[in-house]
């Protein structure tokens, strides 16, 4: 659309419009309820509380969100590719480059990881026996820094200037030479500045699962969503600062002239090995957490403990250790030479037997078990076929030679779709459905639920299992348009078919939880599934502070064990000083200091970049001598001498 | 309606020619043997896997009678574990095995076999390809190569990172700004194959493509001659 503003030819897509349209409509009627249903007062708790049930609330919230916008995406992406030479909307060229770059990196970066490291912060804390995290300032910096991060991210496409070099920002297309403009540097900003908040929470949780667990529960009679939960931190702690400095050598190539990654010192394939080192350990960072979500649920609901315990932790590590030295598996066809390819094949192959144990385990659990299929059991019983799918055609791919023929085509967006939806959002769904009553003391409607699982799953396999086969018959990845004579126009139709059932399924989601909290329904109680763990030991939705006088452990599955011998938890007698939750509004306000920060790096406003850098780093010389906990500690010890 | 009906007969006809698994050269029957290999061994496993879930998940599901059964406490089966450990282990080594020396075999290192090679100098960019030949000719949209004839192809690129691909006649190898990545391949069989761009390389990425056109060697030289 052609706009003449003051004699200025303004070029505006419809699409951006159309999103400011629907902006400008809902945005007034969405405040317009929150105010009339009077949740003002609780959005200030949750944005300013540093309890940990409340920031990994806020997480699940907002991932959901860029769940709906990056789904968005991939609904455009499949009606672009419906057909042969088709013409949806705007979606051709660079506008498509722009919804799978969006699409791909919204989806790794601020649903995926964000999802479950808000799973993480509702569920570890509780199932280890801690009052709250080690740090909770700490964390409600991190939500905000993801949230921020998101937001800018967020934002580029209302500003026509959505990324457009794909989630891999592969330079040297990503430098300023080929893609100018403020596009990619909204990527750079975005990921660096949730990067950061995910670092923060990473060493949360480990520094919470290491020194706050309740007396007795040594690290080898923690649930395995804790064991999982710590071996991402660690993974986490090693790969997102690689990816912080690839990120900063990059806009150091894009803003200030540097040629780290081009020209006579610089060389593009330097990119790709320090993505890779981030980006491989981030696909565990994705999939070892749904292990151990999978791996209490499936416990919870066969009635029986995990199978083979301690070769599940190992295998977690195993996995964790491997995942570090596989990256070079991406660079197949980049031409490092036959030693590397088959050096980085076989320890990639080595995954599949990590891997392939604990499938056995899980499925040795629920034998001789009751398996009692609700909602959540049924997300890991769906998690099983679906990722074993992706698992082995993960080992197909690991094959060097063979990968240069499935490099880049359709083939690797089938398996990489298969594993991540297979594992971390079937486990985010899993998760989310088993801890909703500890959340909100609410239980959500179990046939509602069915439903959505059906509808999803099968509108997952319709998606991507024509995938492989577009793949093998030589379609490439990130192509707008295909030709009747490729030969791959039924396999894109019917996954375009499969994408909006995905799509629909969500919308059941939605309605969902709408009605589970239209009903005034009395509370879901404290132990709705009859759990195993700590966490259903609280009542739900889970207090503050719910383990005054710490439970002492002495073997697994604690819960359950005193249930079978109608005893309570044994406890201390004194509590133990922990972590306090406060009101703060000190990370908003960095929140705020880093959006005006990033704007300015970029659209290369010298004067915000000085103000926001400023304003943050005052945010830290704020926080240096005001320790809100201080007087909560000091009250604390009081009540322990009493 | 009929159309419709088409649609799973369409899928299974297109089934059996994938342009993967159709190779017109040894490369790509290598490839294609490592893809079909690899592919027994884990519907093997995807297999066993599937056996087990379904006996598991029929078996021991929750009815009237076994609902308030407490499940025996079992830690786990040392035999079990090795032999899920074990096996796998057992597997991945007959695919690995191959796979190195296959490898080691679709791969440019150094020396060509053949003296009488064909060296074709590729270069890519945004958007769109040229093939270079040995007497100086070049051409964009289309690649001639003779049958029975080892190629040399030379590739670099003068911008982005794109990569070189003809499904039927070898996997991909990444065309590189400032640096030479090397691919050789023998066509066997005379045709027209699809050749693309595999590597995203920006706005008009998906019309980077180009045909191969395999040729009898003699008709082959007068081609080049006549240019």
């Amino acid at each position: 659309m052609e706009i003449n503003l003051f004699g200025k030819l303004i070029l505006l897509p419809t699409d951006v419009i159309a999103a400011w349209v629907l902006m400008i409509i809902t945005g007034p009627l969405v405040l317009y309820w929150l105010t009339k249903k009077r949740a003002w007062p609780v959005i200030w708790d949750y944005a300013t509380s540093t309890h940990h049930r409340k920031i990994g609330t806020v997480y699940i919230i907002f991932s959901i969100l860029f769940f709906f916008r990056a789904g968005v995406d991939a609904l455009f992406i499949r009606l672009q590719l419906i057909t042969p030479e088709n013409q949806f909307w705007v979606f051709q060229g660079d506008k498509y480059n722009e919804i799978f770059t969006t699409h791909g990196t919204m989806m790794i970066f601020f649903v995926a990881t964000p999802l479950l490291i808000g799973l993480m912060n509702v569920a570890v804390p509780l199932q280890i026996g801690a009052n709250d995290l080690a740090f909770p300032y700490l964390n409600l910096v991190s939500v905000y820094l993801f949230v921020t991060g998101g937001m800018i991210f967020f934002a580029a496409f209302f500003f026509n200037a959505a990324p457009n070099a794909g989630w891999t920002a592969y330079a040297p297309l990503s430098t300023s030479t080929f893609t100018a403009g403020p596009n990619n540097n909204y990527y750079i900003l975005g990921l660096q500045v949730s990067g950061l908040g995910t670092i923060f929470a990473a060493i949360n949780m480990l520094v919470t699962i290491l020194r706050l667990r309740a007396p007795g529960l040594k690290l080898t009679r923690m649930p395995l969503f804790p064991w999982a939960s710590l071996i991402t931190s660690f993974l986490i702690l090693v790969a997102f600062p690689v990816l912080a400095i690839a990120l900063l050598l990059l806009q150091f190539d894009r803003q200030f002239g540097s040629q780290f990654f081009m020209g006579e010192l610089g060389h593009p394939v330097y990119w790709q090995h320090l993505f890779w080192i981030f980006g491989h350990p981030e696909v565990y960072i994705l999939a070892l957490p749904a292990f151990g979500i999978f791996s209490d649920i499936i416990s919870a609901f066969s009635r029986k403990n995990v199978f083979g315990y301690t070769s599940m932790v190992a295998a977690l590590a195993l996995i964790g250790l491997l995942g570090l030295m596989v990256w070079a598996h991406h660079m197949f066809t980049v031409g490092l030479g036959p030693f590397a390819n088959t050096f980085f094949a076989i320890t990639t192959m080595m995954i599949a037997i990590p891997t392939g144990i604990k499938v056995f385990n899980w499925l040795f659990t629920m034998r001789k078990g009751v398996i009692r299929i609700q909602t959540p059991m049924l997300f890991a019983l769906g998690f099983i076929p679906t990722f074993v799918m992706g698992g082995v055609t993960g080992v197909m791919l690991a094959s060097a030679a063979a990968d240069m023929q499935y490099h880049d085509t359709y083939f690797v967006v089938a398996h990489f779709h298969y594993v991540i939806i297979g594992s971390t959002v079937l486990g985010s769904f899993a998760g989310i459905y088993y801890w909703y009553p500890k959340i909100t003391g609410k239980m959500l409607d179990d046939k509602l639920g069915k439903w959505h699982f059906w509808l999803f799953l099968i509108g997952f396999h319709l998606t991507f299992f024509p995938q492989h086969l577009a793949g093998l018959n030589g379609m490439p990845r990130r192509v707008y348009d295909y030709t009747w004579e490729d030969g791959v126009f039924v396999y894109n139709f019917i996954s375009s078919i499969g994408a909006f059932m995905m799509g629909a399924s969500m919308l059941i989601v939605l309605w969902n939880v709408y009605k589970t909290h239209r009903k005034k329904e009395e509370n879901a109680g404290a132990d709705p599934w009859d759990g195993r763990t700590l966490e259903w030991s609280v009542p739900s939705p889970s207090p503050e502070h719910p383990f005054e006088k710490m439970p002492v452990i002495s073997r697994r599955d604690p819960l359950w064990w005193a249930k079978l011998e109608k005893k309570e938890l044994p406890h201390t007698e004194n509590h133990r000083a922990s972590p306090v939750s406060v009101k703060t509004v000190q990370p908003m306000f960095l929140s705020v200091a880093l959006t005006i920060m990033s704007f300015g790096f970029i659209y290369g406003w010298i004067w915000m970049q000085i103000l926001g850098g400023a304003a943050a780093l005052a945010s830290f010389v704020i926080r240096a001598f005001n320790d809100e906990r201080k007087p909560a500690y000091e009250r604390e010890e009081m009540d322990n001498e009493q | 309606m009929k159309k419709l009906a088409m649609i799973p007969i369409l899928l299974i006809l297109s089934g059996c020619n994938l342009r993967v698994l159709d190779p017109k050269s040894q490369t790509a029957s290598d490839q294609a043997f490592l893809i079909y290999l690899s592919f027994g061994i884990m519907m093997f496993v995807v297999l066993v896997v599937a056996l087990l879930f379904i006996t598991f998940t029929v078996k021991y599901r929750e009815t009237e009678k076994n609902r308030h059964d407490i499940p025996k406490h079992e830690e786990g089966n040392r035999t079990l574990e090795i032999i899920w450990t074990v096996f796998p282990i057992i597997l991945l080594i007959g695919l690995a095995v191959p796979t190195v020396m296959i490898t080691y075999d679709v791969s440019y290192i150094g020396a060509s076999s053949d003296d009488n090679a064909l060296h074709v100098n590729v270069t890519g960019e945004q958007f769109r390809w040229t093939f270079e030949y040995e007497n100086g000719e070049k051409t964009h949209k289309t690649l001639v190569l003779p049958k029975d004839r080892e190629v040399i192809f030379h590739l670099t690129s003068k911008d982005v990172i794109h990569s070189f691909w003809v499904p039927k006649l070898a996997g991909k190898i990444d065309v590189l700004p400032g640096e030479e990545t090397r691919l050789k391949v023998t066509p066997e069989e005379t045709g027209t194959y699809q050749g693309k761009c595999a590597e995203y390389c920006g706005t008009l990425h998906a019309d980077m493509r180009f045909e191969t056109k395999v040729i009898k060697q003699a008709e082959f030289q007068t081609w080049l001659s006549k240019k």
